[in-house]
């Protein structure tokens, strides 16, 4: 038995050494799948380990109690009876440099029990209370780096915040609750509750947002509910660690499950290629396997040393996909670590390395067993009848075997993705896909037929000659439908979406959208603000909104607290602030898309005037809303009710402010105590007027468009870059499928080749019919990508990014036709070099 | 040794069936050397493919050393080729990844044989190519193919020995060289030998000649043969 199996192996592995370099296509196509589920994999799983292992740290406790006014005692005493309480207190600001540049901070001022989880690392020696404090006449700040590189400025540096001048004491090298960028929420900026008092910011308008951290034994929902209890009816927002590591995981969830989705098709389009190359490979080794059985090797043995050749090879080029993989996510963490500090361990990828290992190795089976499972019926008889050209069928066993992998890869693909919407919806694209190209293939095989026999045809020889070999016995048209057909409506999908992005950073926001936008105008500034930005030679307009935080009470008459709520979601909802404003000359530029506004002359100027809203279409939905339903919001003390006249939804990313409702003038005026406002003129009077706005109202909040503009460029530099990575790998996998393809069906081209020629058929002929099938075949699949990639983009850009892009269908046709031609023209002249007619093989029953 | 009883073959073609061997009985002996010949056709192949147990009659039944082929499962009949027959087809057949002496270990490798090689390099010896050893099917010649697939055939012993034209693809000299070799070996190794040839000379040289015409048994002589 040892000498048996030990002979196996040997005869596998020389036989494999000896004519295996046919499959490099296999080895290629399967590590480029790897490469990619291993890097998409491996990202997933460093971000996880960083964001989530911790949730504690990064939300500051077990329990965060939200509140925009200082807790009342019995609250603050009775958190502190269940465990270690610790208030933060954030305010948004501008903090200027020496220079006159502004950039939007967050102040935090912390107490002595902070932080309650993890350690605040800083830059210099000292507690934060001594290097916060009052030192030869300024009040002390630390920053974050990413603030001091962007503003150079160095610990000993003054910035002023609010109406005083401070001095930079230090840098946060590491804030356990902050470990975000600093982009993404304003920089934070740490300071002494007497630091943040003196700034002359915190006024009763002020927005301040109160943030009450817990340490607690109890268990975060226990917490949640006797609070709940304790205080009915509170206003405040309590989140537990739970609850934050829910919502990472879930937006993790749903971007690596993207990301697997792209790397899965990969793998998917790389085991076409494998099928095609594993064919052709046996085909070669057919009158082999007749010998090996003639000379008495049992069929088991036989189906042992085929399958340790697959193994072999789909193991090595696994083990160079994981090698690369891990070459990929190094480079992707460098990226995705300026944004999020990763965690470094190599477990991630470790595990990542054998999920994306097993996958390749389960795909390789998956495909090649349909051609292993053929090849390995020929019958013995072939060697003394001398006909090896075709193997037997496929049967019902091996059916069999190749349907239990593919569903069990689909199972296994459905475990790996995070997110199961996306690995259902991914499964059934990919079913839908197979059928419908099937169908498709089958439709152009039979007009290629009818189209045969067609009296134009008949005078045309070439274009008879390419239209025969669309449905030949082995043509490629399957094979580049599905496999290059599919990384084409990615490319061309990834095209739409980037340029419609670019479009709207590079043109459509820059002329659409104001240069200068305004947040935290106290009233009494108004006149003063409108005075100064108005001042500007440049400026076109200036307009200003009143903003009201507010929450929703009662929905037709009914208290929300006595609702039933159907979820924490609907409940957390419901407890959420939302943004109110009047219209203000439609100051967001919304649209409505159910009901209308109220007449124009409906203003709510007393009591007793009827008040009209109008809704965020994502409030109305999350809340069942209609237009006629009546709304009571509740705030700052004040309440307000009125019907629901309309639904209208934002401009997408374009969007400004993001009111959530909108109401009748009047109706907010008891609630006003801030505005945002919107001045239109050029850049460089923007920069100007934000220095002097900074002087005469220091809580205004100027954020300039370019500013934003030049920070989402750079974010879609990135987000491009990635993308077209991995439409590159895509690609790639395509041609390294059309060139199996080719190789598969080349030993019958060369045959057919050489019997045209032999009866006459000039060379150039031949070649011009192979030009004009692939330029079919170019068609084709582009003219099907592009609809499909089209389709795709348009979905996403018109009805989730709202941008209107219907005008840039072309860029898909151009893309398409573009990439696939290339794509065919590179086939074409690999076959013409390969292509050796050669009419001895008619007479000889040789290998061409 | 082998007793072929009212055999009859027919393949399924188009929907119609072809009868392509009827009614066909024969023994053969122990070391007998036997040439089957005809014309194209006649059913020879199909003949040998039936006693190679690489297919099976549609009627009728074939036995050899007592044994039903009918009644042994397709591993069986594998291990039967592998252990007791030996094949030399007209293309050789080598294996184009395995040197020439791993091509004749090949039947005893895959039985599990400690001294498969050693036995192998014995009978390369015996057929003149020892220098030839580590060459690869593509480096040898037409002529020295044959004589590996001779080797290989005859390396495990086997008692049946079955030849499809062996010199059909050699010219003349060399194939009178090859004819030579094999019936030597036959002779030493007391296998039987069944042949079948278009080649009258190559015939004329075993004791019997059968001739086939139409699926069937039309002529049958003995002489004195080697």
């Amino acid at each position: 038995m040892e000498n048996k199996a030990r002979f196996l192996l040997s005869f596998a592995w020389h036989d494999l050494r000896a004519s295996g370099r046919q499959l490099w296509v296999f080895c290629a196509c399967l590590m480029l799948g790897v490469t990619l589920v291993t890097a998409s994999a491996a990202m997933h799983g460093l971000l996880s380990n960083s964001l989530l292992d911790d949730t504690r740290a990064l939300m500051g406790g077990d329990i965060e109690v939200s509140a925009n006014q200082p807790l009342p005692d019995d609250s603050l005493e009775w958190m502190a009876a269940s465990g270690q309480v610790s208030l933060t207190r954030e305010l948004n600001t501008m903090l200027g440099t020496q220079n006159g540049d502004f950039l939007l901070v967050e102040l935090l001022s912390t107490d002595e029990n902070y932080p309650l989880y993890g350690e605040l690392v800083l830059s210099e020696t000292g507690s934060l209370q001594d290097l916060t404090g009052f030192v030869n006449g300024f009040w002390g700040v630390l920053i974050d780096p990413v603030l001091a590189e962007r503003l150079s400025i160095d610990p000993g540096d003054n910035v002023s915040i609010g109406t005083l001048m401070m001095e930079v004491r230090g840098l946060v090298l590491q804030q356990p609750d902050r470990r975000l960028s600093a982009n993404w929420r304003g920089a934070p900026v740490l300071i002494s509750d007497a630091g943040l008092e003196a700034t002359g910011l915190m006024g009763p308008v002020s927005r301040i947002d109160y943030e009450y951290k817990v340490r607690t034994d109890v268990a975060p929902q226990s917490w949640k509910n006797e609070f709940y209890q304790a205080f009915p009816g509170s206003e405040w927002e309590v989140r537990s660690f739970a609850d934050r590591s829910e919502r990472i995981a879930e937006r993790l969830g749903q971007i690596a499950s993207g990301l697997l989705i792209v790397a899965f098709s990969t793998l998917f389009i790389g085991g076409l290629g494998v099928f095609n190359s594993i064919h052709t490979y046996l085909q070669s080794k057919l009158k082999t396997m007749a010998t090996l059985k003639a000379v008495g090797m049992r069929q088991g043995a036989l189906i042992a040393v085929y399958c340790l050749q697959v193994g072999l090879l789909a193991g090595l080029s696994g083990l160079v996909g994981v090698l690369a993989g891990g070459l990929l996510t190094g480079v992707g963490a460098q990226l995705v670590a300026q944004e999020v500090p990763l965690d470094d361990s190599f477990g991630p990828f470790l595990m990542a390395a054998v999920v994306a290992w097993c996958f390749g190795l389960l795909t390789s089976f998956t495909f090649a067993l349909p051609a292993l499972g053929k090849a390995l019926s020929v019958n013995a008889a072939v060697l003394f009848r001398g006909d090896s050209h075709g193997s037997g069928q496929l049967s019902f066993p091996w059916r069999l075997l190749t349907v239990l992998l593919a569903l069990l890869l689909g199972a296994l693909i459905l475990m790996a993705v995070p997110d199961l919407r996306f690995g259902l919806a991914f499964l059934a694209v990919v079913l839908f896909c197979l059928a419908f190209f099937e169908g498709i293939v089958r439709a152009l095989k039979k007009l290629a037929v009818m189209l045969e026999s067609t009296a134009w045809l008949q005078r045309r020889v070439i274009t008879r000659l390419a239209i025969a070999n669309l449905h030949r016995p082995g043509a490629p048209l399957r094979t580049a439908l599905l496999s290059l057909g599919t990384s084409l409506t990615l490319l061309v999908a990834c095209t739409l979406v980037v340029t419609a992005l670019l479009r709207l950073i590079n043109t459509t926001v820059p002329d659409e959208s104001p240069a200068l936008v305004l947040y935290d105008v106290f009233p009494d500034q108004l006149e003063k603000v409108e005075a100064l930005v108005s001042d500007y030679a440049s400026t076109e307009r200036i307009a200003l909104s009143p903003i009201v935080r507010a929450r929703v009470t009662r929905i037709n008459g009914q208290s929300l607290s006595e609702m039933d709520f159907p979820d924490s979601d609907w409940e957390e909802m419901a407890r959420d602030e939302h943004k109110l404003s009047y219209r203000s000359g439609n100051i967001d530029s919304v649209k409505m898309v159910e009901g209308s506004w109220w007449p124009q002359s409906a203003e709510a100027t007393s009591s007793n005037d009827q008040v009209y809203i109008v809704m965020e279409d994502r409030e109305a939905n999350q809340m069942n809303l209609k237009p006629g339903d009546t709304l009571r919001f509740s705030g700052a003390g004040h309440e307000v009710e009125g019907i629901l006249s309309g639904i209208y939804s934002q401009k997408g990313l374009q969007t400004r402010f993001w009111f959530e409702a909108i109401m009748s003038d009047g109706a907010l005026d008891s609630f006003i105590n801030r505005y945002v406002g919107t001045a239109y003129m050029s850049d460089e009077d923007a920069l100007n007027a934000q220095q002097a706005l900074a002087k005469i109202a220091p809580n205004v909040i100027s954020v300039r468009t370019a500013n934003i503009v030049d920070s989402a460029r750079e974010l879609l530099a990135k987000a491009s870059s990635g993308l077209a990575v991995i439409a590159s790998i895509s690609l790639l996998t395509s041609l390294l499928v059309l060139a199996s393809v080719m190789a598969a069906g080349r030993r019958q081209q060369i045959y057919d080749a050489s019997v045209l020629y032999a009866l006459g058929t000039r060379i150039s002929v031949i070649k011009a019919a192979i030009r004009r099938e692939y330029s079919i075949l170019a068609l084709i699949t582009a003219l099907f990508s592009m609809c499909l990639g089209t389709t795709i983009a348009l979905l996403l850009l018109e009805f989730r990014l709202k941008l209107e892009s219907t005008d840039l269908v072309w860029l898909g046709l151009v893309t398409a036709i573009g990439a696939s031609s290339l794509i065919f023209a590179i086939g074409a002249s690999y076959l013409f070099r390969h292509l050796k007619v050669s009419p001895s093989i008619l007479l000889r029953d040789n290998e061409a | 040794m082998i007793s072929i009883d009212k055999v009859g073959m027919n393949y399924q073609l188009d929907g119609e069936q072809v009868k392509v061997l009827s009614d066909l009985s024969l023994t053969i002996e122990q070391g007998e050397s036997l040439a089957i010949v005809g014309p194209s056709g006649s059913g020879k192949t199909t003949l040998l493919l039936l006693l190679a147990a690489l297919e099976s009659p549609s009627v009728g039944s074939i036995a050899i050393k007592g044994q039903d082929l009918s009644a042994l499962s397709q591993d069986q009949l594998a291990d039967l080729r592998r252990d007791n027959m030996g094949i030399i087809f007209q293309s050789f057949h080598l294996i184009p990844s395995l040197d020439a002496l791993s091509n004749v270990a090949l039947p005893m490798e895959i039985a599990g044989r400690n001294n498969a090689r050693s036995i192998a390099t014995a009978m390369i010896k015996s057929v003149g190519l020892e220098h030839r050893m580590k060459h690869y099917p593509l480096q040898l010649s037409g002529g020295e193919q044959q004589r590996v697939a001779i080797a290989r055939a005859l390396a495990h012993s086997p008692s049946l020995l079955l030849a499809d034209e062996p010199t059909g693809n050699l010219d003349a000299s060399t194939g009178s060289r090859i004819s030579d070799l094999l019936f030597d070996l036959h002779r030493e190794m007391n296998t039987t030998l069944v042949l079948v040839t278009h080649d009258e000379q190559l015939a004329q040289r075993c004791q019997r000649v059968v001739r086939m015409d139409g699926g069937r048994l039309v002529e049958e002589h003995a002489h004195h043969g080697e």
